[in-house]
């Protein structure tokens, strides 16, 4: 088939031979190396803003946990520390029809209004009295008694599958966390390291002008 | 030389080492072993003068514009190639004989006994016969050009001029010799340089006319292996190269080059399907069971 | 305005205000066409369309720069040959998605199918204009089929996987159209299609490597092996993956308001994930290149000028986008995975080239140069599938979920 037989027989299938092992020693460690874990790309550490199990997160940092036949809605750990304590909350009606990705309630933090948007489709049952007369306490508990409403869902399954949760619901608030991270100034670098949280909330401590487009842009899922 | 006993039986255990070693080198040159009836050529080139009748005959045969440049000899000066108006030409070899007189070679399709171009057709426009020739049916043809790419003698001519355009090359008088006439071309050499037979025959009589002139010939058959073996066969006293014959053919016909590829269509369709849907029932089941076992894994239902 | 153009597509409004013209009136969308982009479209297609005219009325002489001892050019190289394995991005995410069950890649599932769809169809098109009779066509399947043929088995497999890529985009033009039962039965079908066209894309991607194994004499031995049926079937995944990290961040910015804001889809996640399957891949092409060059024993012409262009083709367009790829999926830079997936397309785009045009005919000594009418038509036919792209993704959902039938699919 080729003009030259360069190579005796027997080289020419040893080399072959000697060419296969070779890959197959140099895949074990590019393997290795394509899959391990990525470096982390950004200065807050990972799992600085948590979720728990069995709780599924919305793009606009709002948070659904199924219960019974309804459906608990509230804003999860990174949007409340980035806000800051909340002054007020403007709940809807009960009653009142929510979509997926749509407004479903309005918070009040540093004098600003924000909208967050509903992470699940169908209608309010119930809100959170509590939070309510003190707004402020629903960062200390934001997955338990920070609980804002509650929401009788409309198509749950449908809905769920837009949502993150568990692994990939960390992955999305590290992601968050890094896109945080590049408005990080050196000082506030350390102290977020240190495990501290400005007492006005992040966003404020970022950009005092500006904070409310920063903190928009987050709870709008951008 | 002279031809007594002794030099005869030194040529025939020659002849018959080198039949054996001929035969171990056909093991892996394979040739094809041609149709019973399949007729063929043989060129002997030390006889041809180069008075291109052949060209000529051709032309009136297949209704052709003639040839080029008839009885003007300055057409030998470069390397000179078919056309879709000429199916044959012949060419003037670089090297003088041994008795220094020119060499010419007349070149067209070689009619090859397993034809790339005809196994590579997807319309079966280009077809084996049993006869010999390698016919074209200019009514199948849509023009994908793939026999230009796989003839290895480059020998299928496009009509890239024309609007509605077909392949054109030697037909090796098909409809003549369905009439139980000779091809135009080996009827009219004066030579005899062209001779029209049963190929196995040509073959006896080529090998005859080198072992008888030891001396003279160059100890091959262009065309017994080459592609696999072909219909036209040369004989020559001067190298087949310099007679613009293409070198570098394969020894062993070219459409078992594609062999391999084509057989595994069949294990693929038969194999595929259920590795597939077997990996597809894998994945579904782990995920079935992820999900059964509830860690909030949720990135969609698996379909 | 986006916004606006958005809802009434969903939301009722006339049908074709709604469907066709994005919500403006007439008037409104034809003036929305005029932009420079645009543009330069209808510059190209100006000069093409009447030449693939010309090309049919005088003959591919007239209009090409093929010869005897060239008798493919551009058209067949870059149209049919690179067409076909740049469309392969349907096949493999699509086996990824349903029979690995990797659903992380389903957004980007619909554009692959999309881009393989009119990819193949565009290389049908390329194909009728390269072919003398075109209009025979047929033949093969129905008049006189040429079985022992390489083409045969490419003719049938394009056919069918035409129709397959057909089929497999379909839910989201019935989506698109309101049609419920079709849509519902098409999704019942889904795994078995999908198997069909990953069978026939094995087949014919490897097919088109089988052209070339009856050329020994005209293809230079650095490229041509008994194996290239294997190089093309493995280089038209890594193409898949090139294109689909391409297409998809070029989609993304192109169609950002076409995007549904309620669900999010994290791209740069998308694009690592496909950095690593494509660094692996590339890697395990690279050493079945290798392979062939061992199996050829030619070491004596990687010192050739010919040794040079092979070994810039391995190592720059082979082995360092997967080099790449798996420092951007160590590294998590989107960014970089999108240069290695350049590298990759522009690699299997010069792989193509090099077996069917530039290594093709090596030592011939008229050497074949695309002609101003081919380049034109080919880069027509690019324009249009492009053109066709556009239209399609700003009104069905393929990259946004119709809001009926969220997660359905």
């Amino acid at each position: 088939m080729n003009g030259t037989e360069l190579l005796s027989p027997y080289t020419a299938k040893t080399l072959e031979y000697v060419l296969a092992v070779s890959y197959l020693l140099l895949f074990i460690p590019f393997w290795r190396f394509v899959q391990g874990e990525a470096v982390p790309a950004h200065a807050l550490g990972f799992g600085w803003f948590q979720v728990p199990n069995g709780v599924h997160l919305h793009a606009g940092h709002a948070w659904a946990r199924p219960e019974g036949g309804a459906v608990e809605v509230g804003l999860d750990d990174f949007a409340h520390k980035l806000v800051g304590p909340l002054e007020k909350v403007r709940f809807p009606e009960i009653g009142a029809p929510v979509r997926q990705g749509q407004k479903a309630f309005t918070i009040v933090a540093g004098g600003q209004p924000l909208d967050v948007l509903s992470p699940v489709d169908g209608h309010v049952v119930e809100v959170n009295e509590a939070v309510r007369l003190h707004p402020a306490d629903a960062l200390r508990d934001p997955y338990g008694a920070g609980w804002l409403m509650k929401v009788e869902p409309r198509w749950l399954t449908g809905n769920l599958k837009n949502l993150f949760s568990g692994e990939a619901a960390r992955r999305f608030l590290d992601a968050a966390a890094g896109r945080l991270a590049q408005h990080l100034t050196p000082q506030l670098g350390v102290v977020l390291q240190d495990g501290g949280t400005p007492v006005h909330g992040i966003a404020r401590a970022l950009d005092e002008d500006h904070w409310d487009e920063l903190a928009r842009r987050f709870l709008e899922g951008k | 030389m002279d031809l007594n006993r002794r030099t005869l039986f030194k040529l025939a255990a020659a002849a018959g080492t080198a039949g054996v070693a001929g035969a171990a080198a056909k093991a892996r040159a394979s040739a094809v072993p041609a149709a019973r009836g399949a007729r063929g050529v043989l060129v002997d080139t030390t006889r041809c003068v180069g008075c291109r009748a052949c060209e000529a005959a051709c032309a009136e045969a297949n209704a052709l514009a003639g040839p080029e440049k008839p009885g003007d000899d300055t057409v030998f000066a470069s390397k000179r190639s078919t056309s879709p108006t000429a199916y044959t030409v012949v060419q003037k070899g670089s090297l003088k004989s041994p008795a220094g007189e020119d060499r010419f070679a007349k070149t067209q399709c070689m009619h090859c006994v397993q034809p790339a171009c005809a196994s590579g057709c997807v319309v079966r426009a280009l077809e084996k016969t049993a006869e010999g020739p390698v016919v074209y049916h200019k009514d199948r043809c849509l023009g994908c050009r793939y026999c230009m790419i796989a003839c290895p003698f480059g020998v299928p001519k496009y009509e890239f001029s024309k609007a509605a355009p077909l392949v054109r090359k030697c037909t090796f008088c098909a409809e003549r010799q369905a009439k139980g006439l000779a091809p135009a071309c080996t009827e009219v050499c004066p030579s005899g340089a062209l001779e029209f037979g049963m190929r196995a025959d040509l073959l006896e009589e080529a090998k005859t006319r080198i072992y008888a002139n030891p001396g003279k010939y160059v100890h091959k058959i262009y065309g017994e292996d080459e592609a696999g073996g072909t219909s036209w066969l040369y004989i020559s006293d001067v190298p087949f190269e310099s007679l613009r014959l293409p070198s570098g053919i394969e020894r062993k016909s070219y459409p078992e080059l594609a062999d391999g590829a084509l057989s595994a269509v069949p294990f693929v369709i038969t194999l595929w399907p259920p590795l597939l849907m077997g990996m597809y029932t894998f994945s579904k089941r782990r995920d079935e069971v992820a999900a059964k076992e509830g860690d909030g894994r949720q990135e969609g239902r698996h379909v | 305005m986006s916004e606006q153009a958005l809802k009434p597509a969903f939301w009722g409004g006339p049908w074709m205000r709604a469907n066709l013209f994005l919500g403006m009136t007439f008037r409104e969308y034809a003036r929305s066409l005029v932009t420079p982009a645009n543009a330069v479209a209808a510059a190209i297609l100006l000069a093409g369309l009447p030449t693939i005219a010309y090309r049919f009325w005088k003959g591919l002489g007239a209009t090409t720069n093929l010869s005897q001892t060239n008798a493919w050019g551009i058209w067949v190289a870059f149209d049919v040959v690179c067409g076909v394995a740049l469309a392969a991005g349907g096949y493999t995410v699509a086996c990824a998605v349903y029979v690995f069950g990797q659903k992380a890649y389903r957004p980007i599932l619909r554009p692959a199918i999309l881009t393989g769809f009119l990819g193949y169809a565009l290389v049908l098109f390329g194909l009728i204009v390269d072919l003398g009779q075109p209009w025979r066509l047929p033949y093969q399947f129905f008049l006189t089929p040429g079985t022992t043929a390489v083409m045969y088995e490419v003719g049938w497999c394009v056919f069918l996987y035409l129709m397959v890529l057909g089929l497999e985009f379909a839910p989201a033009a019935l989506e698109w159209l309101g049609l419920v039962k079709l849509r519902r039965l098409l999704g019942s079908l889904t795994i078995g299609i999908i198997v069909l066209g990953v069978t026939l894309s094995t087949l014919h991607q490897s097919s088109l490597g089988a052209f070339f194994l009856m050329t020994p004499g005209k293809l230079h031995p650095l490229w041509y092996s008994p194996f290239l049926p294997i190089f093309f079937f493995i280089s038209s995944i890594t193409a898949g993956i090139g294109m689909v990290v391409v297409e998809s961040a070029l989609s993304h910015r192109a169609f950002h308001d076409r995007l549904d804001p309620a669900a999010p889809v994290d791209l740069d996640r998308i694009t690592l994930g496909l950095a690593k399957g494509g660094a692996i891949v590339l890697f395990a092409y690279f050493f079945v290149r290798l392979q062939g060059l061992v199996s050829s024993g030619r070491f004596d012409l990687l010192a050739t000028g010919w040794g040079a262009w092979y070994l810039f083709e391995m190592l720059g367009f082979i082995l360092l986008p997967s080099f790449l790829f798996a420092f951007a999926a160590r590294r998590s830079s989107a960014k970089l995975a999108r240069i290695a997936g350049v590298l990759t397309v522009l690699g299997v785009i010069l792989n193509r080239f090099n077996v069917s045009l530039i290594a093709f005919n090596w030592n011939v000594p008229d050497r074949y140069v695309p002609s101003a009418g081919e380049i034109i038509t080919s880069l027509t036919i690019v324009t249009i599938g492009v053109l066709i792209f556009r239209w399609i993704v700003n009104r069905m959902p393929v990259v946004h979920e119709h809001p009926d039938w969220r997660g359905a699919h």
